[in-house]
């Protein structure tokens, strides 16, 4: 079907176009048209862009020199500064890391919560035993049809050290007040915050990790049932190899969502990468390279290596995909 | 069926192509007639006419009038033509720093309506830009080359924003005979760069120790000297008022909870209820400079020669800020401590909850609820560096001229207008102490009304203040001005949140990032 439906929309070749019926010709003209005013829009607005941001990766373009005086092309300068940016590259430190390594410090955390706890509730909302599944879905789901950033403001107050009622609620429980963590200011705390925070997001991946759930054939888990396997054998032998594209599609999305982590803390820290520079994720140091710091051609080097991480780590789990992603009627692959 | 469909299709399409087409031209008839028509209806309705005839007669009227009006009205550049005459064009660009208010604008307006009545060569035009995308509009303008001949005010932090885009008016002052002698030469000096002379100072902001002498009391301290020169007694002793003396007064004014301070056996640094000091809202810059000097701190002349230098004496500075509030002994509020509400989320001497502050005149803004409160505060000199001399800090906004502008000359005549008379009505809004010493007396009597508790000897200290300025500011120009001064920042908020930092570690690396940033190109 997919063979069928590529060929479908293929531009043909000149001799492909020449063997068309006139039918088919006129079909495919105006089937051109109708798509036409996309094509203009992705071109202008998207490919062109893209192509531009490439282009001037290799130039100096400083906006203070006017727009009007061409650029200069500098080869791979930018590229060449970019590998030697501290502020991308240095690892560890008490604070003041690089933002790759804040990024993947952070995703190590995040992305793993990010999977598992959506696809454990999700279980649990579709264990047949549950009483009132349809509201604890609905409740679970709630918070995602917030928006991001009203979010984070009502986990701010939530998370404050001093007045909000997580801290309070420590306080009261008998944990002294130097111990309490002082969360969003804290280095430490500051990404088990953002990783909290970020809880209220899964509803989204709960849903598709429940309807995942919900295509397993029951006749695999009366055939697991029949041959006395328990429920973590089941689990681990029929849920997960059945919903494993499920996982997959949501550990891409997490690790492209990952790189491209921003708002949360451009809001909660007014993207200064408070405190002490723990929270200047790469994409907002991208971000303010362009337009804070106005260095447009080392902003566009940046975005390319974005890119191409995100494309690399992308590729890589598609090349993983073969050994632990299980098809249905393909077979592992 | 489907063809026709098509031909109709195209057929509208080029109808609506047209009519688009012309719409444009037939605008300013549209807007034109009606006025015509409301006249004439005015007319026919006095003399109460037959219907018919009023119709007929209004639209004979209509189109007489219509016609007149095609014929006689000018285009809108002619009437920005005839308003302006040959009068010179000067563009206030207005954002970079305050000056957005309603209140403000209203003023500022009157000051341009001011200023065009009194002469006609010049035609001030004002250009309010919002502050957040204010930068972003001037890059724009100036990329476009079309950038406004005044910007302004703006402090040192936004002009370093656009170094290299201001000009050296040296030579305006020296063909227009402006008379410096109304400012302090050092404040004069204080905008000389390498850029040249790059304004003239207007509005000042210097520095002085704010201090609550009811808790002084408390403590049996002598309040902060007011003259410069002057000692302090402590323990009997007539000292020098310097950082040794602040540090070892702001531990005995730094109280727990159990009301020991923090040179007393069992001060608990956990439940700390009052500081004997605050750096209020200073940047690390700025708390070095108090502390350690004004200085340059970068070497090299161009991208690919920058280092940076920061100086012993920064470093000593950040130590001894780090080990006011990490240290066996603190006397600062850290980050967390002073974030809380029962500090000021981070207004700690606002809040009642410091002894001393030392920060500028603008901090005057921000003192209500300390006021409110029932606590007064006074004013003490700035203390002097361990090599007895004193360094203070005046932060300042001035107006600069575009160097791109096409009119250098008129540009530097609004500027001249603007800093001494303008500023008569400007200073007051913008809440500013004036650059030009006799006029000084007009913003203390305000600053009198607010806080009429606050003696003249304190006022005074800020005029005392005006001979000790940073140069080079602690806002001084880095190459990649803003990500050099926001890694700065980054730093003291490290060390601000941060207990058990690896100063000497953490300091290293800042000069590398710092090095690293000031040779992006």
């Amino acid at each position: 079907m997919f063979e069928e439906l590529n060929r479908g929309i293929s531009i043909p070749s000149p001799k492909a176009y020449r063997e068309m019926t006139p039918i088919k010709r006129r079909e495919m003209r105006e089937g051109l048209l109708y798509i036409s005013p996309w094509l203009v829009g992705f071109f202008l607005f998207t490919f062109l862009p893209i192509i531009a941001s490439l282009i001037f990766s290799f130039t100096n373009i400083s906006i203070m020199d006017g727009i009007l005086n061409a650029p200069e092309f500098v080869g791979l300068r930018n590229y060449i500064q970019l590998f030697n940016d501290p502020q991308i590259w240095t690892g560890g430190g008490s604070g003041t890391s690089g933002s790759l390594w804040i990024t993947i410090k952070f995703g190590l955390i995040a992305l793993p919560v990010g999977i598992l706890l959506p696809l454990g509730i999700a279980v649990l909302m579709n264990n047949p035993n549950l009483k009132g599944s349809m509201f604890f879905r609905s409740a679970f789901y709630m918070p995602y049809i917030i928006p991001f950033v009203a979010a984070i403001f009502l986990w701010g107050g939530m998370l404050n050290p001093e007045t909000g009622w997580i801290n309070r609620s420590l306080m009261a429980m008998g944990v002294p007040r130097s111990m309490v963590p002082n969360w969003a200011n804290d280095v430490v705390w500051v990404y088990p915050t953002y990783v909290i925070m970020g809880i209220w997001g899964i509803g989204n991946a709960m849903l598709i990790f429940i309807a995942g759930l919900q295509g397993v054939p029951t006749s695999l888990y009366d055939a697991a049932k029949v041959d006395g396997a328990n429920s973590w054998q089941t689990f681990r032998n029929v849920t997960f190899p059945m919903i494993s594209p499920v996982i997959f599609y949501n550990l891409v999305l997490g690790v492209v969502g990952l790189f491209q982590f921003f708002l949360v803390p451009l809001v909660v820290n007014n993207g200064t990468g408070r405190p002490g520079g723990a929270t200047m994720f790469y994409n907002l140091y991208l971000y303010k390279t362009f337009f804070t710091f106005q260095n447009m051609s080392y902003g566009a080097a940046m975005a390319w290596l974005l890119f191409v991480m995100i494309l690399v780590v992308t590729v890589f789990l598609f090349g993983t995909a073969k050994y632990w992603v299980y098809y249905a009627g393909e077979g592992r692959s | 069926m489907r063809k026709s469909i098509f031909v109709l299709l195209a057929i509208l399409l080029a109808a609506s192509m047209v009519l688009v087409a012309c719409g444009g031209g037939a605008e300013p008839a549209a807007t034109a007639v009606p006025a015509a028509e409301e006249a004439v209806q005015e007319e026919a309705a006095a003399v109460e006419p037959t219907a018919e005839a009023v119709v007929e007669e209004a639209e004979a009227a209509v189109e007489e009038v219509a016609e007149e009006v095609a014929a006689e009205e000018p285009t809108a550049e002619a009437v920005v033509e005839e308003a302006m005459g040959d009068k010179t064009q000067i563009r206030w660009f207005v954002g970079l720093g305050t000056g957005t208010n309603p209140e403000q604008v209203a003023i500022q307006e009157e000051v341009v309506a001011d200023f065009n009545a009194s002469q006609d060569q010049i035609e001030l035009v004002l250009e309010i830009v919002p502050y957040d995308s204010a930068r972003d509009t001037l890059a724009t303008q100036i990329a476009s080359g079309s950038g406004p001949d005044i910007i302004g005010p703006v402090g040192w932090g936004g002009s370093n924003a656009f170094y290299g885009q201001w000009l050296d008016i040296a030579p305006q002052i020296e063909s227009s005979g402006f008379d410096l002698s109304v400012f302090d030469p050092a404040l004069v000096e204080f905008y000389q760069t390498e850029e040249g002379q790059v304004g003239l100072p207007f509005a000042v902001f210097p520095g002085a120790m704010y201090f609550i002498p009811e808790m002084f009391d408390e403590a049996g301290l002598a309040y902060p000297p007011q003259n410069y020169g002057d000692q302090y007694e402590l323990n009997g002793e007539m000292v020098d008022w310097n950082w040794e003396t602040v540090t070892e007064v702001a531990k005995l004014l730094t109280v727990d909870v159990n009301g020991l301070n923090a040179t007393e056996d069992g001060f608990d640094r956990t439940q700390i209820v009052q500081v004997g000091y605050s750096p209020q809202w200073q940047h690390p810059n700025s708390t070095a400079t108090f502390y350690g000097g004004a200085a340059k701190i970068f070497e090299g002349d161009a991208p690919g020669s920058y280092e940076s230098a920061i100086p012993d004496s920064w470093k000593e500075a950040w130590a001894w800020w780090y080990d006011g509030m990490y240290g066996e002994q603190p006397f600062i509020a850290s980050g967390p401590l002073s974030g809380a509400p029962e500090f000021g989320n981070g207004n700690v001497f606002n809040a009642g909850k410091a002894a001393m502050g030392l920060t500028q005149t603008w901090y005057t803004c921000c003192l209500g609820e300390l006021r409110d409160a029932g606590v007064e505060f006074q004013m003490g000199i700035q203390p002097a560096m361990a090599d007895g001399t004193v360094q203070g800090r005046i932060d300042a906004d001035t107006f600069r001229v575009w160097k791109g502008t096409a009119n250098p000359e008129a540009a530097f005549a609004v500027l001249s207008y603007l800093i001494t008379d303008g500023g008569d009505k400007l200073l007051p809004i913008y809440g500013a102490m004036p650059a030009i010493a006799e006029k000084t007396d007009a913003f203390f009597e305000v600053k009198s009304a607010d806080y009429p508790f606050v003696t003249p000897e304190s006022w005074d200290v800020f005029v005392q203040g005006l001979a000790y300025p940073d140069t080079p500011s602690a806002e001084q120009y880095l190459p990649n001005w803003t990500e050099s001064f926001a890694r700065i920042q980054t730093f003291g908020d490290l060390l601000n949140n941060t207990e058990d930092v690896d100063f000497d570690a953490e300091f290293d690396k800042l000069q590398e990032d710092l090095t690293a940033i000031y040779n992006k190109q």
